[in-house]
């Protein structure tokens, strides 16, 4: 499938992310002769273990985290961060998770985009908000490159359009920058060829740094 | 519905392929079963990883096994009712659970072979070995548990409005075995059938032409 790179927004210090940077992100995109072609949506759920004795909860992962795309209704994304693990699975995985009753959903967070087309690229302008609340946590942008799939070959016009994009954007001059980071693929043991299992790892991390810039701030 | 089989795996064969109308499937599944750690959960909870070594690449699903229906309900039924979930998953599955804090139970390997077709119900026939693995996860060093008994699973899924149907269709299907082996429901003893080597003699004489 076509490679994506996800940049998430880092608002300055003192600052917070607000629906009217995302207005002026989405002319940004709109800038480039971006045509909106619908909505996108993904659902990251944190898991805690459910434990007789709250004293161990050091043996268990802190950052298992459970994902899934409006673009792939019949699968289910886990990962665990800390070590590394990324699993796709159907997404009857949910119904065997809740029989085990041994872990339980405690936070959810839903990120819901637009999606632009741009030629050959697509742009998913994306608001991260608590479910069932509307108040903005933070905001990605996710760049798809339609013709490529290999990560390594993609690279150099990836790095190009994110150089484009950063440019558009500091002209508005806004309180913030977009980062990306990409994450180390091969820890996960995934390879070159991009892949839905890709996505989530990025969801996962984009959220990652965005929980860690909102504590920073705080 | 499940029996063992000690002999005359071959004439079953032949029977089946008669009976089904459809290839039959090699099997080769490593079946691992995890239980939950100590604290782990409100409840101890036990989840079993299928990898599926017959395919060129070895696909990975995981499966939660539900206690047995009870009640009057059960009684009037001849076949095992209980739920069953499966999903298909990408290869990262035991170090999940692992990380997760699901410990190795037990692991076993199945090898033999399936039917899966439709006669009332979708029903698949499995006739397999199942062997244990002398070193952790060693699938090539495995050896049977008991050494030459197979056992003949007959499966179907259901809902819980449709299951009386579908335990028809099983138990109709299960007759059309009984010249060869009687079924039943896991913990009711069947005992040998005494028709058996007679019917296996015609089947493998006649490969399959004997009507029984």
């Amino acid at each position: 499938m076509p490679i994506r790179c996800i940049l998430h927004w880092q608002p300055n210090q003192g600052t917070v992310v607000n629906s009217q940077v995302l207005n002026e992100i989405s002319q940004c995109v709109e800038t480039l002769n971006g045509v909106k072609e619908g909505r996108c949506k993904a659902s990251l759920t944190f898991y805690r273990p459910n434990l007789r004795d709250q004293s161990v909860t050091i043996d268990f992962p802190r950052d298992f985290l459970g994902i899934s795309m409006l673009e792939l209704p019949n699968k289910y994304f886990f990962i665990i961060r800390g070590q590394k693990i990324v699993l796709e699975a159907d997404s009857s995985i949910l119904l065997i998770m809740e029989k085990l009753q041994s872990y339980k959903s405690k936070v959810a967070l839903n990120f819901e985009g637009v999606l632009y087309k741009l030629g050959d690229f697509q742009i998913r302008v994306i608001k991260v908000v608590p479910n069932q609340a509307e108040s903005l946590r933070g905001i990605m942008v996710e760049i798809e490159y339609l013709p490529i799939s290999s990560i390594e070959k993609s690279k150099q016009i990836m790095e190009e359009f994110i150089d484009i994009w950063k440019e558009i954007v500091a002209k508005k001059s806004l309180a913030g920058q977009f980062m990306h980071a990409e994450p180390n693929y091969a820890e996960y043991g995934l390879g070159d060829n991009y892949t839905s299992q890709h996505t989530a790892v990025q969801y996962a991390a984009a959220l990652a740094q965005l929980i860690q810039s909102a504590q920073v701030r705080n | 519905m499940f029996c063992y089989l000690l002999q005359h795996v071959e004439a079953l064969e032949i029977l089946l392929q008669g009976l089904c109308g459809v290839q039959r499937e090699r099997l080769r599944i490593h079946e691992i079963c995890l239980k939950s750690g100590p604290h782990l959960g409100t409840v101890a909870s036990e989840v079993r990883l299928l990898c599926d070594l017959e395919q060129s690449e070895p696909s990975w699903s995981v499966r939660h096994v539900g206690g047995a229906m009870r009640g009057a309900g059960a009684e009037q039924v001849s076949v095992l009712v209980r739920s069953m979930v499966e999903s298909k998953t990408s290869k990262n599955a035991l170090r999940l659970f692992y990380a997760l804090g699901y410990k190795f139970d037990h692991e076993l390997l199945r090898v033999g072979f399936s039917f899966n077709f439709y006669r009332g119900a979708q029903i698949t026939v499995t006739v397999a070995s199942i062997n244990k693995m002398l070193k952790l996860h060693a699938t090539d060093e495995a050896v049977p548990v008991t050494l030459g008994i197979q056992m003949v699973e007959v499966i179907a899924p259901a809902t819980s409005e449709n299951y009386t149907e579908v335990a028809t269709a099983m138990s109709s299907f299960c007759e059309y075995l009984a010249p060869l082996l009687h079924l039943s429901k896991p913990g009711v003893s069947t005992g040998v059938v005494p028709t058996a080597a007679a019917a296996a003699a015609a089947l493998m004489s006649d490969g399959g032409g004997t009507t029984l």
